[in-house]
C-alpha cells in the first residue's frame, strides 16, 4: 500500500518536474526542476530495489551534472526568447508529431492491456546474485562478463576528456605574451630603453 | 570466459587502444612538436592492427569465426573485411592530414590519437554481436568524430559543424538507445543471438517499434535520407581531412553495423524493415542527386554525393540476400577508394595563400594548369557517376544485380534512372575543369604523400581495378556469408 | 600465290586509306599521295595476272577466307574473298581505273589544301568496291555496297564548303538509301527463303525455287520474282537507273577524278555486277528480268535525250553514263550477262577516259565547265583532244563489222544490240530499238561535246572563270573572244592516265571480245552463260549488225551540221520545239516531280514530327520535363537545408514518426 502510494507520488512528481523544466521561463528554474526530476527518479529506483542506481542518480546527476548545468546557465546569458521564436515557428508541426506519437503509444498500451503485446523474458544472463547487494552484483558483472564494455566505456570518457581539452585549451595566449625572463630584465640598460631626441621647432618626434 | 582467446580475437582493438593510450602519453610529454612523430606511430599501429586482422582473416582454424568476451564480441570474416577497409581509410586520411593543418600551425598530436580511438570504436562496432557492444563502439567513434569535426578552432564553420554533429548525433543516439531498450524489453535479450531466437517465430508490435527506432538511429550514422540533414553542413564545415575521414571510415563502420543488425538479429523479420530500407535507398539516391546539383561548394557537393552513394548501397540491403550483402561490401570497398581519392584531390586544391579552395567555380580550367590533378579528379567523378570503364560502375552493377536477383526489378530500375540525375553534377565538375575558361585560383603544390594516396586510389578505380574483382568478390562473399552463418 | 595477292589487292588500299587518313597532317601531302597511289598501283599490277589467268584458262575460282564474322543461330557468314572470272574482271577494272585516277589526281588536285584526305577517301572507296566484288555472301556484298556509298558521299561532298556539293552529297546518299532499302529487303528475303546468305549456295538452290510463291504485301507472288525485283531496286539506286537516277548528275559536284572513278567506271556499275553475280537467281525470275530489261532500255533512251541538251561538259558525260548503264542492264535483262559485263568492262575504260579528258579540259579552262564557253581548243591542248577523241570514238561505237575492227564501244555496244534483237521477245526487240535510237543520240551528244569543245571559234571570254583569270569583261576584250587567255596542256601526271586509258578505249574491245562474248569456259560458273543466245547473237541479219554504225554516222552528221556547219540550227530547233526542249532540258522534270511528291511531303511530315512530336511531346515531357523536375527538386532540396539545427532535428523526428506509422499500418 505504501509502496503504491510512493510510486504514484514519485511518478507524478517526475512528470510534473519534467513539464516544468520545459515550460519554466527562467532557465535557472528549469535546471532546478530538472534536479527535482532526478531526485524523484532516484526515489523510483529505490522502489524497484535498485538502490545503487538511485544513489548514482543523486550523486552523479544531481551532484555533478545538474550543478554543472546550473553554473553554465547562470554564467552564460542565454536569450531564451530568441530560442522560443524558432520553437514557435515549428510548433504546430511539433504538436502534430507529438499527437501522432501519442496515438501510437495509446495503441501500444491498448495492445499491451489486451494481451496482444508480450514482453520478452530476460535470458537471465545478467540476473542479480541472490543474497548479495546491488553493488556487489553490478560490480561482479561489470568486472567479469562486461569487462570489455566497461573498459571501452572508460576509453569513451577518455576521448571526451581529450576532446574537451583539445577544443578549449588555449596555449597560444601564453606563447604570445611570453614568459618572464629575469636575466633578460636584469641585463636591460637605460640606453636600450631610452633615447635622446632633439626635435626641431614645429616638428614632432618620430618614434 | 576464456580471456586468452578473447584477447586474441579482439587483438586489433586491444592493440589500437593500447597504442592510443601510449601515443596520448607521448603527446602529453613531448608536446605539439611530436605531432608528426605521433602521426607516423599512429599509422604504424594501424598497420599492425591491420596485420593482425589479416592474420585472423587467413587463420584456417578461425575461418568460421569465434565469439569473445562472453558473447559480446565476434571475430568473423565480416568484421575482418570491414575492419580492413576502416583501417585502410583511416591510414589514408592520416597520411594526407598533417600538411593541411601545418599551414595554420594547428596540427597537434591529439589528432592522430583521436583517429586511433575512433578506429577502435569502429572496430568494436563492426565486431559487435550485442546491442551494448554496438552502442559502446558507436559512441566511442562518434565522440571522436564530434571532436574532430570542430578541430579547427579558428574556423567558425568547423565549430558549427562539430556542434551540429554533436547535437543531432545525441538525438540519434537517443533514438537508437530507445529502440534498443524496446528490443530488449520485447525480446529479453541484447545479444544478436538471443534476439534472433526470440524473433524467429514472429515479431510483435513492440519489437517492431524497437527495430524501426534502431534503424532510424543507424540511418543517422550512415546519413540516409531523411536522417541526412547534418551531412552537408558537417562535411562543409569540418576541416577537409576530417571530412575525408567522415566520408570513408565511419561510413563503412555505420553501414556495416546497419547491415549486420538488419540481417543478423532482425534477419528473420526482413519483411518488417525492407520497405523502410527501400524508401531510404530511393530517397537517398534522389535527394543526394538533387541536392548536389545546386551546390557551389565542392565539399558540400561531395557530401550529397555520399548521401547518393549510401542510397545505392542500401539497394543491396533492400535485397536482404547474401548476394546483396556481398554486393554492398564490394560497393563499400570501391566507394571508400573513390571518396578518399576525391577528397584528397580536393585537399590538394589550395590557393596561393595555402587556403583550401572549395568553390567549384574556382577549379575552372584546372586541366590546363594542373593536368594530372584534374585528370585524377575527373576519373574519380566519372567513377562516382558509374561510367562503365571505371571501377565505380562495377559497384553499382553488383548492387543492382543483387536487387534484380531478389526480384526487385522496379527498385533497380528506379535506382538506375535516378543515377542519371547524379551523373549530371559529376559531369559538371569534369566539364568545368576541362572546358571552362581557367579561373587560375588553384596553386596546387606537389606533396608526395598526397600524390601517393591519390594515385593509388585513382589506379584502383581505373579500369585496372577490374583485375581485382575476383579477389574482392571472393572476400566480400566470405564476409557476407559470415552473417548468414546458421547458428 | 593467289591467296596472298588477293589479300594484298583488297587490303592494301584499306591500309593506305588508314595511314593516309590518320596520318593526314603528320605525313604531309607527298607522302600520303605516294603511299595511296603506290599501293593502288601494286594492287593493279597484282590484279592483271589474276585476270590473265582466267583469260588463258589456267586459273580456277577460289574462295579465300579472311575472318569469321557472324555466328548466330542458323545465320552464319564469314569475311571471305571470292575470286572467279566475274571478280577478276571487276578487279582489273577497279584497280586499273583507280590507280590511274590516283595518279591523275596528283595533277588535278595539285592546288587543293586537303589532298591527303582526298587520296585517303579514294583509297577507302577502292577498298570498299573491292570488298563488294569479292564478296562471297550477300552481307559482305552489302558491306561493300554501303562502303562505296559512304565513300561516294564523302567524295561528292569533298569540297564541303560548297553548298551545292553538300546538297549533292546528301542527295546521292538519300536516293541511294531508297535503293538500299530494296537491296536489304532482298537480302532479308533471300535469307528467309534460302536460309543462307552464301552466294554460291543461293545460286545453286535458285533454279529449284523457280515457280515457288510467297505472300508479299497481301499478294501471292513468285518468290524469285519478288526477291529479284527487290535486289534490282538496290541495283537501280546504285546504278542510277530511271527513277533513282536523279543523284548521278548532281554528283558531278565532286572533283572530276571522283566522277571518273566512282560515277563512271566502278561504283555505278555495282548494280550491273550484282545482277550478273546473281544471274542464276534472275534466270529463275522472268518477271524481274523483264523489269530489268525494260528499266534498262528506258534509262538508256531517257538519259540519252537529256544528254543532248545539257551544257555542262560533266553533266553530258554523266547522262551518257546513265544511258550506257541502261545498255548494260537490258543486256543482262535479255539474259546476256557476259555481254553486259563486257560492256561494263569497255565502258569503264572509255568513260573514265572521257571524264578524265573532260577534267583535263576543265583544268585547262580555269575550272569552266560550260561548253558554251569553250571552242577551238583542239590546237591548244592537243593531247587532251586526242584522248577525248579516242573516248568519243569508243563510246559512239566506231567500227566496221566486216573489217572485224573497231573501238572498244563498237564491240560491246553492238553485241548488246544484237543480243537484244536475237532474244526475239517483244521486250527484247523493244530494247533493241531503244538501244539503236539511244546510239543515235549518243553519237549526237558525244560529237556535240567534241565540236563545242574543240572546234569552232573560241568563246572563252564569255566565261566568268576566264574573266576572273584575265581580269577582263567581254566588252573589254572586244574582238578577241579568247580574252587573251592561254589554255595550257595538263601536267604529265594527268596525261599518262589519259594515254593508258586511250589504249583501253581503242583495244579493250578488240582484244577481249572473244573471251567475254563467246567463251563459256572463260566465264565458268561465275555467271549464267546462255550459249544458244550467243550463237543467235552472231547469226542476226546484217542490217542489225550495221544499224549501230549507221546511226552513229547519222548522229555524227547531225552534230556536224548543227555545231560546225550552221551553228544557228540548235537555236532554231529549240524555238521550233520549245516545249519538248524545255521538257528534256529540265531532265524530264524528275527533280521537280520528286520534290513535289516526296521531298516536300517528307519535309512537311518531318517538321510536324519535329515540332509536335519531338519538341511538343518527347522533349517537353522527356528531357526538358525531367530537367524541370530536377531543377525544382534542387531548389526544394536547398530550401529544406536551412542550416537550422531545430529544423534538422524536426526532419529526423518526422522521419522516425513516419517510419513508425508506416510499419504500424
Amino acid at each position: 500500500m505504501i509502496q503504491t502510494l510512493a510510486f504514484y507520488l514519485f511518478a507524478l512528481l517526475v512528470i510534473a518536474s519534467g513539464v516544468f523544466t520545459i515550460t519554466a521561463r527562467n532557465p535557472v528554474h528549469s535546471v532546478l526542476w530538472l534536479i527535482m526530476a532526478f531526485f524523484n527518479a532516484a526515489g523510483l529506483m529505490v522502489l524497484v530495489g535498485a538502490e545503487f542506481i538511485a544513489m548514482l542518480l543523486v550523486i552523479v546527476y544531481v551532484g555533478a551534472v545538474a550543478v554543472l548545468f546550473l553554473f553554465v546557465v547562470m554564467m552564460l546569458n542565454i536569450d531564451f526568447a530568441e530560442m522560443r521564436a524558432g520553437f514557435i515557428k515549428n510548433f504546430p508541426l511539433g504538436i502534430a508529431i507529438a499527437l501522432v506519437l501519442l496515438a501510437e503509444l495509446v495503441l501500444g498500451i491498448g495492445a499491451y492491456k489486451a494481451g496482444a503485446l508480450e514482453l520478452g523474458v530476460a535470458d537471465g544472463s545478467a540476473a542479480p546474485m541472490i543474497g548479495e547487494s546491488n553493488i556487489t552484483s553490478l560490480g561482479t558483472l561489470l568486472y567479469s562478463k562486461y569487462i570489455f564494455l566497461f573498459e571501452a566505456a572508460g576509453i569513451i570518457l577518455l576521448v571526451a576528456m581529450i576532446g574537451a581539452i583539445v577544443l578549449t585549451l588555449e596555449k597560444s595566449a601564453a606563447d604570445v605574451r611570453g614568459q618572464q625572463d629575469i636575466g633578460k630584465q636584469n641585463r636591460r640598460r637605460p640606453e636600450d630603453a631610452t633615447e635622446m631626441q632633439n626635435p626641431e621647432v614645429g616638428k614632432g618626434v618620430e618614434l | 570466459m576464456d580471456f586468452l582467446l578473447s584477447f586474441q580475437l579482439s587483438a586489433p582493438e586491444i592493440i589500437l587502444a593500447v597504442a592510443g593510450l601510449v601515443l596520448l602519453m607521448v603527446a602529453a610529454f613531448a608536446g605539439n612538436k611530436s605531432a608528426q612523430t605521433v602521426t607516423y606511430l599512429a599509422i604504424a599501429s594501424l598497420v599492425a592492427a591491420g596485420a593482425v586482422v589479416v592474420e585472423l582473416f587467413t587463420n584456417d582454424a578461425l575461418s568460421q569465426g569465434a565469439d569473445a568476451w562472453s558473447g559480446l564480441y565476434r571475430m568473423d570474416a565480416f568484421g575482418n573485411f570491414t575492419k580492413l577497409l576502416i583501417y585502410l581509410a583511416t591510414i589514408g586520411c592520416l597520411i594526407v592530414t598533417p600538411k593541411f593543418f601545418d599551414a595554420k600551425g594547428e596540427y597537434r598530436p591529439e589528432y592522430p590519437v583521436l583517429m586511433i580511438f575512433g578506429a577502435v570504436g569502429m572496430g568494436i562496432m563492426v565486431s559487435a554481436v550485442d546491442l551494448m557492444t554496438l552502442y559502446i563502439g558507436l559512441e566511442l567513434s562518434s565522440l571522436s568524430s564530434y571532436v574532430l569535426a570542430s578541430y579547427s578552432r579558428s574556423d567558425e564553420r568547423s565549430a558549427e559543424a562539430g556542434l551540429k554533429y554533436f547535437v543531432l548525433g545525441a538525438l540519434a543516439s537517443g533514438i537508437l538507445l530507445y529502440g534498443m531498450s524496446l528490443v530488449y524489453g520485447f525480446t529479453g535479450s541484447t545479444s544478436y543471438l538471443g534476439i534472433r531466437a526470440a524473433l524467429a517465430d514472429g515479431m510483435g508490435t513492440g519489437a517492431l517499434f524497437g527495430v524501426v527506432f534502431v534503424l532510424a538511429g543507424l540511418a543517422f550514422k550512415i546519413a540516409a535520407v531523411p536522417f541526412h540533414m547534418w551531412t552537408p553542413d558537417v562535411y562543409e564545415g569540418a576541416p577537409t581531412p576530417v571530412t575525408a575521414f567522415f566520408a570513408t571510415a565511419p561510413k563503412v563502420a555505420a553501414i556495416a553495423i546497419t547491415m549486420r543488425i538488419a540481417l543478423d538479429p532482425f534477419g528473420a523479420q526482413s519483411d518488417a524493415w525492407q520497405q523502410i530500407i527501400i524508401f531510404a535507398a530511393l530517397a537517398s539516391i534522389v535527394v543526394g542527386a538533387l541536392g548536389a546539383i545546386g551546390q557551389e561548394n565542392i565539399k558540400r557537393l561531395l557530401a550529397y554525393s555520399s548521401i547518393n552513394n549510401v542510397g545505392f548501397i542500401l539497394v543491396g540491403l533492400a535485397a536482404a540476400t547474401e548476394a546483396g550483402a556481398a554486393a554492398m561490401l564490394v560497393y563499400l570497398a570501391i566507394y571508400v577508394a573513390m571518396s578518399l581519392g576525391s577528397f584528397v584531390a580536393v585537399l590538394m586544391l589550395r590557393d596561393k595563400d595555402g587556403n583550401q579552395v572549395e568553390n567549384i567555380s574556382d577549379i575552372a580550367g584546372l586541366s590546363r594548369s594542373h593536368g594530372l590533378l584534374a585528370l585524377c579528379l575527373a576519373i574519380m567523378m566519372l567513377s562516382l557517376a558509374g561510367i562503365p570503364p571505371l571501377f565505380g560502375f562495377w559497384g553499382k552493377f553488383v548492387v543492382f544485380q543483387a536487387a534484380v536477383q531478389a526480384d526487385m526489378i522496379i527498385l533497380a530500375a528506379l535506382g538506375i534512372a535516378a543515377s542519371v540525375i547524379g551523373a549530371f553534377y559529376y559531369l559538371k565538375i569534369v566539364k568545368i575543369m576541362y572546358f571552362d575558361d581557367p579561373a587560375d585560383v588553384v596553386e596546387a603544390k606537389g606533396e608526395t604523400s598526397r600524390w601517393v594516396v591519390l594515385l593509388v586510389t585513382t589506379i584502383f578505380v581505373s579500369p585496372l581495378g577490374y583485375l581485382l574483382t575476383p579477389w574482392l568478390g571472393d572476400l566480400a562473399a566470405r564476409a557476407a556469408s559470415a552473417m548468414f552463418f546458421v547458428i | 600465290m593467289l591467296h596472298t595477292s588477293i589479300l594484298l589487292i583488297v587490303f592494301l588500299p584499306l591500309l593506305a586509306a588508314i595511314v593516309g587518313g590518320l596520318g593526314n597532317r603528320a605525313f604531309g601531302n607527298t607522302v600520303v599521295k605516294t603511299i595511296t597511289t603506290g599501293s593502288l598501283f601494286v594492287s593493279c599490277l597484282l590484279s592483271w595476272p589474276i585476270f590473265y589467268g582466267f583469260i588463258s584458262g589456267t586459273a580456277t575460282a577460289e574462295v579465300v577466307p579472311v575472318l569469321q564474322w557472324v555466328q548466330s543461330g542458323n545465320l552464319s557468314f564469314d569475311w571471305a574473298l571470292r575470286v572467279d572470272t566475274l571478280t577478276a574482271v571487276m578487279l582489273v577494272v577497279i584497280t586499273t581505273v583507280s590507280a590511274l585516277v590516283h595518279l591523275y589526281s596528283w595533277g588535278y588536285m595539285d592546288e587543293d589544301p586537303d589532298q591527303p584526305r582526298f587520296f585517303a577517301y579514294l583509297s577507302l572507296f577502292t577498298f570498299a568496291m573491292l570488298m563488294l566484288v569479292t564478296a562471297d555472301n550477300l552481307v559482305q556484298m552489302f558491306f561493300g555496297w554501303e562502303g562505296v556509298g559512304l565513300a561516294s558521299y564523302l567524295l561528292i561532298g569533298f569540297w564541303f564548303k560548297k553548298p551545292t556539293a553538300n546538297a549533292a552529297a546528301i542527295k546521292a546518299f538519300v536516293v541511294n538509301r531508297v535503293g538500299d532499302l530494296g537491296f536489304m529487303l532482298g537480302i532479308f528475303g533471300t535469307f528467309i527463303v534460302f536460309g543462307t546468305t552464301s552466294i554460291p549456295e543461293i545460286l545453286e538452290a535458285a533454279p529449284t525455287m523457280s515457280g515457288a510463291t510467297i505472300g508479299f504485301m497481301g499478294y501471292r507472288m513468285h518468290t524469285m520474282d519478288i526477291l529479284c525485283i527487290l535486289l534490282f531496286i538496290g541495283a537501280m539506286g546504285k546504278s542510277a537507273q530511271l527513277g533513282l537516277h536523279t543523284w548521278l548528275p548532281d554528283a558531278m559536284e565532286g572533283p572530276t577524278p571522283v566522277s571518273a572513278l566512282i560515277h563512271a567506271a566502278t561504283m555505278v556499275t555495282a548494280g550491273v555486277f550484282m545482277v550478273c553475280r546473281l544471274s542464276p537467281m534472275f534466270e529463275a525470275a522472268p518477271v524481274a528480268l523483264a523489269m530489268v530489261t525494260f528499266v534498262g532500255a528506258a534509262t538508256c533512251i531517257f538519259a540519252a535525250t537529256i544528254g543532248t541538251t545539257q551544257w555542262d561538259i560533266k553533266r553530258v558525260i554523266a547522262y551518257s553514263t546513265c544511258s550506257q548503264l541502261g545498255y548494260m542492264f537490258f543486256a543482262a535483262g535479255v539474259g546476256a550477262y557476259g555481254v553486259a559485263m563486257f560492256h561494263l568492262f569497255t565502258h569503264a575504260f572509255f568513260k573514265a577516259l572521257l571524264f578524265l579528258g573532260a577534267g583535263s579540259v576543265i583544268h585547262a579552262m580555269h575550272h569552266e565547265q560550260d561548253m558554251r564557253y569553250y571552242g577551238g581548243l583542239r590546237k591548244k591542248i592537243p593531247i587532251t583532244f586526242w584522248a577525248m577523241m579516242f573516248g568519243t570514238l569508243a563510246i559512239t561505237g566506231v567500227g566496221v563489222y566486216h573489217l572485224g575492227a573497231g573501238f572498244a564501244g563498237f564491240w560491246s555496244k553492238d553485241a548488246i544490240l544484237e543480243v537484244a534483237f536475237a532474244r526475239g521477245t517483244g521486250l527484247g526487240t523493244f530494247a533493241f530499238w531503244m538501244g539503236v535510237f539511244a546510239a543515235l543520240l549518243t553519237s549526237f551528244y558525244s560529237w556535240r561535246l567534241m565540236f563545242l569543245t574543240f572546234w569552232g571559234k573560241p568563246r572563252w571570254i564569255e566565261s566568268e572563270h576566264i574573266q576572273h583569270s584575265v581580269h577582263k569583261t567581254p566588252e573589254g576584250a572586244g574582238e578577241d573572244t579568247t580574252g587573251g587567255y592561254q589554255p595550257h596542256e595538263s601536267p604529265v601526271s594527268m596525261l599518262v592516265p589519259l594515254g593508258v586509258l586511250s589504249l583501253g578505249a581503242i583495244f579493250a574491245g578488240q582484244v577481249f571480245a572473244p573471251s567475254f562474248l563467246d567463251d563459256a569456259a572463260f566465264w565458268g560458273s561465275s555467271i549464267f552463260f546462255n550459249a544458244n543466245l550467243i550463237d543467235a547473237m552472231h547469226a542476226v541479219p546484217y542490217w542489225v549488225k550495221y544499224s549501230a554504225f549507221v546511226v552513229m554516222l547519222l548522229g555524227l552528221f547531225g552534230a556536224w551540221l548543227a555545231y560546225i556547219k550552221d551553228t544557228s540550227i540548235p537555236g532554231k530547233f529549240v524555238d521550233q520545239f520549245r516545249y519538248v526542249h524545255r521538257f528534256v532540258f529540265n531532265k524530264w522534270y524528275f527533280d521537280e516531280l520528286y520534290n513535289f511528291l516526296f521531298v516536300r511531303p517528307a519535309f512537311w511530315l518531318g517538321r510536324k514530327f519535329w515540332i509536335i512530336g519531338d519538341q511538343g511531346i518527347i522533349d517537353r515531357f522527356g528531357p526538358n520535363g525531367a530537367a524541370w523536375v530536377v531543377q525544382k527538386g534542387t531548389v526544394a532540396a536547398k530550401k529544406i537545408q536551412s542550416g537550422y539545427l531545430n529544423s534538422y532535428a524536426l526532419v529526423m523526428i518526422l522521419g522516425v514518426v513516419a517510419a513508425v506509422t508506416w510499419v504500424l499500418m
